[in-house]
């Protein structure tokens, strides 16, 4: 890993007598999107609150930039982005007002309005009120938001989650590109495929401890099992389907089986998804 | 804290309070109705009592002693046109005093008066009706009371010049155009607390002490600003300017603190209007004092407007020195200062 742009170590947070974070461990590389991944009530937004400093750790500490986020909380937060879950822009405000107030606060010299909000696809929308915007079009604007400071760390709390997609295509592009520009990108969601396509590495989170941590290709490759599925047409006309499990020493002769002694009528490989996985570590779905 | 956050977010501020319509009309909608109402009313009190009469044969010295005592006789045609007018209300009072009145009195008989009185019509003020006749009739009938009154007024004597109705009116209306920014100011947070503004303000270089800082200007500039306009456009600082100034920034400072108060008790705007009314009806309380004395007793003095209402209405009318409003301003100070204190320290817990 490059040098870690976040550290987590025992990091803990307690609800009264809930137990929302417990002692949870990991790194984040500067310039690696990780993608948080859990159930609702799973701890991730707690996560992201503590680590951009919105709540103290009831024990372990954070570290972003080198820094410890209960000690230099506002030097931290000056060098990252956060995009909410809840959209909390100023609806009576014009677009453009709203990103030119948050570059004033973060002391932004010569800002561009415009060009960020055609780069997050709003051409043309500065002069509008976020109050006249659909969900799609705020969420492109929270993101523009989080941007505008240029942070060294990009925390995204669900960004593309009930969002048309094209709308979640311009955002996972803009992820993407800023990962490029080596931007560390912390996403939480539960969109399995979404973290998947554009993770560099993912931790699965359960009631508050991370479960699994690695790409998405090393758990797919320690949880997940390949498979051939065919499907056949029986004696009496009736479609069923046949499923080989590849990487064993028996395949082989499996596939030339199923060829000589049923009519195949389709067959396609398949890979275990993040889902699946997440299923199978933790017994439980993502919702 | 950085200057240009708290102008930013000043600025910002004044925005969203002017773009809320509600707020941006009653601003302007308050200071230019109670400036007209205050000009509709009349300067001056009217000192004198009308009074109806019907009486046949009116005796000159009757009529003499009536207009001493500061009576207005209004002659009636007839017993009926007079009873007309009184239930009518056009007049508070009116008396019949038959033919045989005189006659009867210098015979040593009895007189017969009759009274009528509008419905409103105070008791007290009713017996002094009965006793003023009484006293008449003693002296036409040779027989005058044997009684010397002597009159002294304590203090400054206004007879002639009354305090006017509106000048009454004046203090309510300083306490209700402070409070009308006080909601705009509370619903103002409590709408950033619930829709999520004020924590994306807090994942930026912006400190707690700075909302703190931007709100507070906010509040005490809108109310302040508000207050002054309304003194300048009637008159209210033709007498000890500095001193109504002064009062003014306190009574500012005090909604404030009530408006960080009201912000953290409250779910969201309309809760936050909720409870704004409230608070107004409850800091109304002491204008009553002055604008109908004797409708409520001294325990609206814990209430700390009176320390506005008070000096508003002695400045306004007496020229009080500083010395004369000392107490007021200082137990404002004070409460102004505690509740802008204890609204900081409630607000600040919800807002971390």
């Amino acid at each position: 890993m490059a040098n870690p742009a976040i550290i987590a170590e025992n990091l803990t947070y307690r609800y009264g007598k809930l137990t929302a974070v417990d002692h949870i461990n990991f790194q984040v590389g500067e310039g690696e999107i990780l993608g948080f991944l859990g159930p609702n009530g799973a701890g991730k937004t707690t996560t992201v609150k503590m680590l951009t400093g919105q709540l103290l750790p009831a024990e372990g500490r954070a570290e972003l930039l080198g820094m410890d986020i209960t000690k230099h909380t506002k030097k931290i937060q000056s060098q990252i982005g956060v995009c909410f879950e809840q959209t909390n822009l100023y609806e009576a405000m014009t677009a453009a007002d709203n990103l030119k107030l948050f570059a004033r606060l973060f002391g932004v010299q010569g800002f561009d309005a415009d060009a960020l909000l055609e780069r997050v696809g709003l051409p043309g929308k500065g002069k509008s009120r976020v109050e006249t915007f659909s969900k799609g079009m705020r969420q492109r604007l929270m993101v523009a938001r989080a941007l505008v400071n240029q942070p060294r760390i990009l925390f995204l709390d669900e960004p593309t989650e009930g969002l048309d997609p094209v709308s979640a295509e311009t955002i996972r592009n803009i992820i993407l590109e800023e990962k490029s520009q080596g931007i560390t990108v912390f996403l939480t969601t539960h969109d399995m495929v979404e973290a998947d396509k554009i993770s560099n590495r993912v931790a699965f989170i359960n009631q508050g401890k991370i479960v699994a941590l690695d790409t998405p290709h090393a758990l797919k490759q320690q949880y997940g099992k390949r498979a051939l599925i065919a499907e056949v047409v029986s004696s009496d006309g009736n479609f069923t389907t046949r499923e080989i499990v590849m990487d064993e020493q028996d395949t082989p002769n499996a596939v030339e089986k199923l060829f000589a002694n049923e009519k195949v009528v389709t067959i396609h490989s398949e890979e275990a998804t993040l889902e699946d996985i997440f299923i199978q570590i933790t017994g439980r779905g993502l919702v | 804290m950085n200057l240009s956050i708290i102008t930013a977010l000043l600025r910002k501020d004044l925005v969203l309070f002017f773009s809320n319509r509600f707020f941006a009309l009653i601003t302007f909608l308050a200071l230019f109705a109670y400036a007209i109402l205050y000009y509709l009313m009349p300067a001056e009190i009217d000192e004198s009592l009308e009074m109806a009469i019907y009486a046949p044969e009116l005796p000159t010295s009757l009529l003499n002693e009536l207009t001493e005592q500061g009576m207005v006789l209004i002659p009636m045609e007839s017993e009926q046109a007079l009873k007309d007018a009184v239930l009518e209300g056009s007049y508070p009072v009116g008396v019949i005093l038959p033919t045989n009145f005189i006659p009867n009195l210098v015979a040593g008989q009895t007189g017969q008066v009759y009274l009528y009185f509008s419905t409103d019509f105070e008791d007290e003020f009713k017996d002094l009706y009965a006793i003023l006749f009484t006293e008449i009739a003693y002296m036409i009938g040779g027989k005058p009371l044997n009684i010397e009154v002597t009159e002294e007024i304590l203090g400054e004597d206004r007879s002639g010049d009354q305090i006017a109705y509106r000048d009454r009116l004046l203090p309510l209306m300083v306490v209700m155009i402070l409070m009308f920014e006080t909601l705009g100011l509370a619903s103002l947070i409590a709408s950033e607390v619930s829709t999520g503004t004020l924590t994306a303000l807090l994942v930026t270089p912006v400190r707690v002490e700075g909302l703190f800082i931007a709100k507070g200007i906010l509040g005490v500039g809108l109310a302040f600003i508000q207050a002054f306009l309304l003194m300048a456009i009637i008159g209210g600082l033709s007498q000890q300017p500095l001193m109504m100034l002064v009062l003014l920034l306190l009574g500012s400072v005090l909604v404030t603190g009530l408006a960080f108060l009201i912000a953290s008790i409250s779910k969201d705007m309309m809760s936050a209007m909720g409870w704004g009314m409230l608070a107004i009806v409850v800091l109304s309380l002491p204008s009553f004092s002055v604008l109908i004395p004797g409708s409520v007793t001294n325990w609206v003095k814990i209430i700390p407007s009176y320390h506005v209402v008070d000096p508003v209405y002695r400045i306004i009318n007496y020229a009080p020195t500083w010395a004369e409003v000392g107490d007021n301003m200082l137990i404002l100070a004070a409460s102004a200062l505690l509740i802008l204190g204890l609204g900081v320290a409630v607000l600040r817990r919800k807002f971390q």
